[in-house]
């Protein structure tokens, strides 16, 4: 049984946790967390903080999951709750940084997530220039590129997580990709 | 290549051509056609997006797998509520007592039934109707997955029969109907079963 959770579909998985299957809803905790953790160590920088947010999430995914209305996208709905419990805890960090004084307001988020263990995976040239290039864009543009291209996030949820207009993540993507693709065609 | 300007001599802007990629949105679409400019943004703007499915793709075989060490403690961490529905009371032979059985204990039963069937996996359980209220009628919508290779027909069949027969055991529900929606046909490759 619990091999065959693995092979069937989103729906049925989130339909089974929304009605208290815990094995059903670890189910899907395997087949997205992956996904969630690179998504919360891009945005947070912090392998720790990364891992705190997928628990949190996934803790905040079973109280909230009946109220998915769609079981079928409950992986875009993850995601979601990863962007937004991230920019959470990144807010979380830049108030603590800012009481205990300006010489710790170290912006834990400019830490490239690029430096760790992370470099044992091989990566190419590409890769390489692409997240020297990431970790020098401005926060709030980073937090746009990632939550859209990692995440795949729509400008309206982007707009949502982050409590800004449709329009400047518009705005702040373009001059995301602008920066980057000069930063890129550089390196070229 | 370089790109010393956001507007283009066009007129156009890189800004445009972002919005362009995401929503296909675009005031003059003939125009990508022909101008070299627009056409060299969108081939920059496309190898930007390869580099960073690259990243991703990167970053998500960093993370690790799914049945890796960190998503067992996180998930030996959770500690997950029951779900235990409304309640529904059972008959009881003296008046003194009060006998009560959980909605989350008829759908968990519901579940095992389907999911021992061989090639079904149940999905949502929805009991219809007012089970607090002894004797009125209730209907059972399962949602079903069936693994390829598996005759639908008969399964739904059967499935039915052994539901009918679990619930009369083990509640006092008054079935009205059992539904079975069959969502899924999985084309699951042996070898990974």
């Amino acid at each position: 049984m619990r091999d065959q959770l693995d092979v069937v579909p989103d729906a049925i998985l989130a339909g089974r946790a929304a009605d208290g299957d815990t094995a059903a809803f670890e189910s899907l905790a395997r087949r997205y967390g992956p996904h969630m953790r690179a998504s919360a160590r891009r945005l947070t920088g912090s392998y720790a903080d990364a891992d705190d947010v997928v628990q949190e999430v996934l803790v905040q995914a079973w109280q909230q999951l009946d109220t998915l209305r769609e079981p079928a996208a409950v992986k875009a709905w993850l995601l979601r709750l990863t962007g937004s419990r991230s920019i959470d805890l990144l807010r979380r960090r830049r108030n603590h940084a800012s009481l205990t004084g300006p010489e710790d307001d170290q912006p834990a988020d400019a830490v490239s997530p690029g430096a760790g263990p992370e470099t044992a995976v091989v990566a190419g040239a590409g890769i390489t220039s692409l997240k020297a290039a990431l970790s020098a864009l401005p926060e709030e543009q980073r937090r746009c590129w990632v939550l859209k291209e990692i995440n795949g996030q729509s400008y309206d949820e982007i707009a949502r997580t982050l409590n800004i207009s449709p329009a400047s993540v518009r705005g702040r993507l373009a001059r995301a990709r602008i920066t980057l693709v000069r930063e890129m065609e550089d390196w070229r | 290549m370089s790109m010393p300007h956001d507007v283009f001599e066009c007129g156009h802007t890189l800004e445009e051509l972002s919005l362009y990629l995401d929503t296909g949105e675009f005031p003059d679409p003939p125009h990508l056609e022909s101008c070299p400019e627009c056409r060299s943004g969108l081939d920059s703007l496309r190898r930007l997006s390869a580099a960073g499915e690259e990243l991703f793709a990167n970053d998500l075989a960093a993370a690790g797998s799914g049945r890796d060490d960190w998503m067992k403690d996180i998930l030996a961490n959770l500690t997950l509520e029951l779900r235990p529905g409304r309640s529904i009371p059972l008959h009881s032979d003296d008046p003194a007592d009060t006998l009560s059985e959980t909605e989350g204990s008829v759908i968990a039963l519901v579940r095992s039934v389907a999911d021992s069937l061989p090639g079904a996996v149940a999905g949502k359980v929805r009991l219809e109707g007012d089970v607090t209220v002894p004797g009125e009628p209730v209907a059972v919508h399962v949602d079903l997955a069936v693994l390829f290779g598996h005759p639908l027909m008969p399964r739904a069949a059967s499935l039915r029969q052994d539901l009918a027969t679990a619930l009369a055991r083990h509640t006092e529900l008054n079935i009205s109907a059992i539904d079975i929606t069959v969502t899924d046909v999985i084309d699951a490759p042996r070898e990974e079963l």
